[in-house]
This record gives C-alpha cells, structure tokens and sequence, in this order.
C-alpha cells in the first residue's frame, strides 16, 4: 500500500512538471501570437489609411484638375443656356 | 538513495546550466536590438480627428508616418551611417551630423517619412537607428481651404497642434486622448502573459463635418485667382454664404500658404483677412445705413432728395464719386448712382444718436462668433468720441473699420427678414459614440420683415440701374452694391489706392447665395463697379448652375 502511494505521488509530481512546462511553453506561445498579431494589425490599420488616402486622392478636384487638359476638358464644355434661355425654355 | 542522489544532480546541473547562460547574455554579452522597447509603459497617441466638407468629402485625414530616431551611443561607424541616410533622404551631411550628437542618448533625426523611405532605411540594416510609428496630416485639396483649415504644427513638447482656422479653435476636439499600454516583455520584446498587461485604449479626435463645400470653394478661389491676375490686384478675398442660416459656404483670401509646408511662409501668410483685417468698407456699407433710416420711418422709399451740390460738414467737402449732381432724386437713385451727399443726408434724417445704434445693432465692433481662430472684432469708438464728420463719413463707409465678415453678416439682415445670424463653418461633430449638430443661431433682430422686402428691392434696382451695364445671367433677379473704398494711409486717404468690392445676393426674391468680393488696390480699374462686380457675376453664373436655380 505504501509502495502504491509512493509510486502515485512520484507520477502526480511528473504530471505537475510536465503540465507546467506545458503551460509555460504555451504561455510563450501565446505571446508571440499576441506580438504577432498586434503587429499585424497595426501594419494593416497603416496600409488602410494609406489606401483610403489614395481612394481620396483620387476622387479629389485637385486631381481632376490635373488631368483635365489631357481628358480635354474645356470651357466650352460650360453651359451656355445662362445666356440663351431659349435652350431651357426651349423657344 | 542512489537513484534521488541522481536526480538531485540532474536538478543540479539543469540549474548549473541556466545561471552560466543568464550570466553569459547578461553580463558577457547583453543581447542587443533595435526593435527592444525596455519600458513598461508606453504611450499610444490618438488619430486626429478628420475634417469633411458639406457632403462629406475629406478635407483633412491622416496618414501613416515614421519618425527615424537614432541612439548614438549604439553607432559603430558614424560617417557610413550619416552618408548613407544622406542618400536617401537629402537631409544635408552637416545637419545629420549635428543631429547625431555622440552625447546623447536618443536623437530624431527627422519625421514625416513615408513608407518607401522607412523601408530603404530599414534595409540598409544600420545599428543604432529606430522608428516610431507616427501619423501626419494629409490634405487630400492641398490648399484649397488653407485659411479655413489651418495647419498642424508642433507645440513646445514637439506634440501635434493645430494654429489658425479649424485646426486651431477645434483642436482640443481633433487632438483626442492618448492612451496607455503596460506590459512586462521580454528580452526579445515579446509581452510575458503572466505579467502585467494593462490597457487604456486611446480616444481618437473627433471628426468634423463643415458647412464648407469643397466645389463652391473651388470655384470661388478659381474665380478669384483669375480675378487677381485680370485686375492687377495686391490681394483679394471672397466669402459666400448662405444669408437664411449664416452657414458659410466658401471662404478664400489670396494670397495663402501651403498647409503641408507652412514653415515656408511667415505669420503674416497665416492671418486670415476674411476674419482678422479691418478695412473701411465703402459704398457697400450704405444699404445698412438706409435699412435703418427706413426702419426708423425717417425716410419712406418713395421720398426724394435734392442732389444740388457738394455737401460741407465741419469745414470737410464731401462730394459724389464723379462730383456730378442730378438734382431732385428718389431715395432708391442715392444707391443706384451711390450718391456720398445722398447717404450724408439720410444720415442726417437718421439722427446720429440712431446711427450709432444700428453700428452696434449690427454687429460692429464685436467679434461675430465664427469658429475660426483668429477673428478680431474692429474698434467702434465710443459715442462722445465722434464728431460731426464721423457721422457723415460714415454713412458711405468711410471712417470706419470693420472686417469683411462682419459685413456680409450685417448684408445678410438685410435680405433674410432682419435676423443677424451667427456665422459658423462646423455643422456637426462626431465621436465613435456621439453626433452633436450645430444648429444656425439668431443674435439678434436688426431690421424688420417690411424693412427687408423693401431694401431688396432697392438693391435689386441698383444692380439693374447700376452705372455699369454688367454681363448678368439673363433670366434671374439679382441684389448687390458696389463699394470702392480709399484707403488710409498715415492719417489721410490715398486717392490712388482703393479698395474694390461688390456684395451681393441671388435669387432676390429667396436668397440661396449671398457673395462678398473684396480686391485690394486693383491696377486695372480702382472702381469697385469694373473690377469686385464683374468677378460676382462670373461667381453667381456658376453658383446658378452648380445649385440648380431655376430662372425667374
């Protein structure tokens, strides 16, 4: 009976070491999951806002402008009816 | 026992093993990093709050930036280090090895690099150089609403702050809060789970919303760049605003300043004129005066007046602009052909103890409230102070100053129904949680409904009998007054010098636009009726067509 204990503490004792390695190794793990992803996360939050500038960028009048000789946009393309209601009035 | 004495051995030797290797990393050889943040405590700034026009179109965001630092006391071979940075980034040999002072710890060698250049830098695997994580202003319009936005600088912690326009006044709101992080980490960096770990999320700014149109604002300044080079004119600033509710819609004053380089320019560039200079207003000033006499009920609008000659007040002569005089006419024509004897005598009738009260009632001499940093409030001196000639001069504008946005919030009282409304550029603020709206504020009365129709049609009537035939857009009906203003110069008034201006609104009968154009000492032309009228037109032709205003 005394053997059996012996033999049932030293296994209990095994198990305890061999769970706190494992919880320690896991531990290390999870914060270079947790470093990871932080980094991650901030590394895409930056290209986000980068792309959302761009998007803005472009869809700005200061671009429009400088493409507007090359896409021909000229004053002539203003309207003229201001001066000739006859278009709008249609007379 | 044999078998625990081998067991203590093994416990033993394990332990042998990992204080020899603590004290090799330790003590031998400490193990070095650039990517190592040994503090605990680190703080997280916020994002600035973003600025949008009416419709929602960014006006002012962020973008992601590095900040290259160097540990000089880490660098193994300075000159290779500061040549190659060099050639990446052209900051001058000189200034980088000023910057990277062997006596000090931790040095910024210089911010606001983009990625491609962080990654250069970073591959060239230097000792001794880090980066933080920054962010910039980014102007998606460059400076097409420079006074109206401000910039962002640094204040003396070197943190971001924000000077002159919305980024000044609302820079608390846009700032936000910073956050914390405190966490135990590692050798490597990497956090420890059973340690401390402690997170105070940072609140970002909060984002505005104006009443500012991005496209308005573009045809505005486009207008008035062209305006400035046609006319020959030193400086010029254009203000359109919505009269109901006293939201401004476009604001530009030329010349301004690029807001991503506002360094370049000095302090006088930054000023806005719409909001900070004071100038006397002229021929505009003179609907206020009569709206008064006419609230009053000292003049009626069919009354006459007797143009017969050149007016003599305390021994000054004030004659009309072409010192030509038509005899008997209606007080309607003393606008139309901008007569100085014609004001002197509604003055007159008004009573200057009245006068005095409708400078107040209207706002002079106190700042209108606008959210823009920066407004100056002019100097109306106190009434036992003015004389005679004060009164008269004043009933052409002259002899007073006043800022330009104080005279288009007075102009607005006269075409929306009497109400002195509040100038504001922010209609709404938002947070993650939160929306607050800024609704239009009424100061106070100035004038009352009848006193409005009538005074419209008076101006309606000006620009239709007007000295100059205008090219306006056929079909509508439009308000306005010309002004043209000498200016003071060391206590006499330059005759060769003015300032030109045209102040005006359209749809007459329901105001949708009320336009303010200010040129100062055009070359072409000193008249305000050549020169500040003719850009109004070219203005209201296209704010007719971008707001869809049907003809009349």
């Amino acid at each position: 009976m005394k053997i059996l204990f012996k033999y049932i503490f030293w296994i209990f004792l095994i198990l305890l070491l061999a769970v706190n390695l494992g919880l320690f190794v896991n531990g290390m793990n999870l914060s270079n999951q947790i470093y990871r992803f932080e980094k991650e996360s901030e590394r895409l939050h930056r290209e986000n806002l980068s792309l959302e500038n761009k998007a803005y960028e472009i869809d700005s009048l200061k671009y429009a402008s400088s493409i507007a000789p090359s896409l021909n946009f000229t004053n002539s393309a203003q309207p003229v009816y201001l001066e000739n209601l006859k278009y709008a009035l249609k007379r | 026992m044999t078998k625990l004495k081998i067991l203590l051995t093994f416990f033993f030797l394990l332990q042998i093993v990992i204080i020899s290797r603590l004290f090799f990393l330790q003590v031998l050889k400490p193990f070095n990093s650039n990517s190592v943040n040994y503090l605990t405590t680190k703080k997280i700034y916020p994002e600035r709050g973003k600025i949008f026009d009416k419709n929602s179109q960014p006006l002012a965001l962020n973008k992601a930036t590095y900040l290259l630092y160097a540990e000089p006391k880490k660098i193994k071979d300075k000159p290779e280090l500061i040549e190659k940075i060099d050639s990446i980034l052209n900051v001058g040999i000189s200034t980088l090895e000023s910057r990277i002072d062997s006596n000090k710890k931790w040095v910024v060698i210089r911010d606001g690099l983009d990625k491609t250049q962080m990654k250069k830098i970073h591959d060239l695997n230097l000792e001794g150089l880090g980066f933080e994580d920054k962010f910039k202003r980014f102007y998606p319009e460059a400076s097409l609403s420079a006074h109206i936005l401000g910039f962002v600088g640094k204040n003396y912690d070197g943190e971001d702050r924000g000077y002159f326009g919305i980024e000044g006044l609302y820079d608390k709101d846009l700032s936000g809060f910073p956050g914390v992080i405190k966490s135990d980490k590692d050798i490597l960096g990497l956090p420890i789970i059973i340690g401390t770990q402690q997170r105070l999320d940072p609140e970002n700014g909060r984002d505005l919303y104006l009443t500012i149109d991005k496209s308005v604002q573009e045809i505005v300044k486009n207008k008035l760049k062209n305006g400035l080079e046609t006319y020959g004119a030193k400086e010029g600033c254009i203000i359109v605003a919505n009269p109901k509710t006293g939201e401004i819609t476009a604001l530009t004053c030329i010349p301004d300043f690029d807001v991503d380089k506002y360094y370049e320019f000095s302090e006088d560039y930054f000023k806005n004129s719409a909001i900070s200079n004071l100038y006397e207003p002229g021929s505009i000033f003179k609907p206020l005066v009569m709206a008064a006499a006419i609230e009053e009920k000292k003049i009626k609008p069919d009354d006459f007046y007797n143009e017969d000659g050149p007016v003599n007040i305390s021994g000054y002569t004030i004659r009309t602009w072409n010192n030509k005089y038509e005899g008997k006419i209606s007080i309607t024509r003393i606008l139309e052909k901008s007569s100085n004897v014609g004001m002197v005598y509604v003055g007159q009738k008004l009573g200057q103890k009245n006068l005095y009260k409708y400078l107040k009632t209207y706002g002079f001499g106190e700042n209108t409230g606008i959210d823009l940093q920066g407004e100056s409030s002019g100097y109306i001196k106190p009434e036992p102070n003015w004389y005679d000639i004060d009164y008269a001069t004043t009933t052409f504008g002259q002899g007073i100053a006043i800022t330009p946005i104080q005279m288009l919030m007075a102009f607005s009282s006269l075409v929306n129904g009497g109400h002195l409304m509040k100038p504001y550029i922010v209609s709404k603020i938002t947070s993650n949680d939160s929306e607050k709206k800024i609704a239009p504020k009424e100061q106070r009365k100035t004038i009352s409904l009848r006193t409005s129709e009538i005074i419209k049609k008076m101006l309606i009537s000006t620009v239709e009998n007007g000295e100059v035939n205008w090219a306006k857009p056929k079909g509508y009906q439009i308000g306005g007054k010309t002004g043209t203003a000498q200016i003071p110069i060391q206590g006499h008034y330059d005759t060769s010098k003015t300032i030109a201006s045209f102040i005006g609104f359209a749809p007459a009968k329901d105001p949708q636009f009320l336009v303010l154009v200010i040129l100062r000492e055009p070359k072409t032309s000193p008249w305000g009726s050549e020169t500040a009228a003719p850009l109004f037109f070219e203005i209201a032709k296209d704010l007719i067509v971008y707001y869809n205003i049907a003809p009349e």
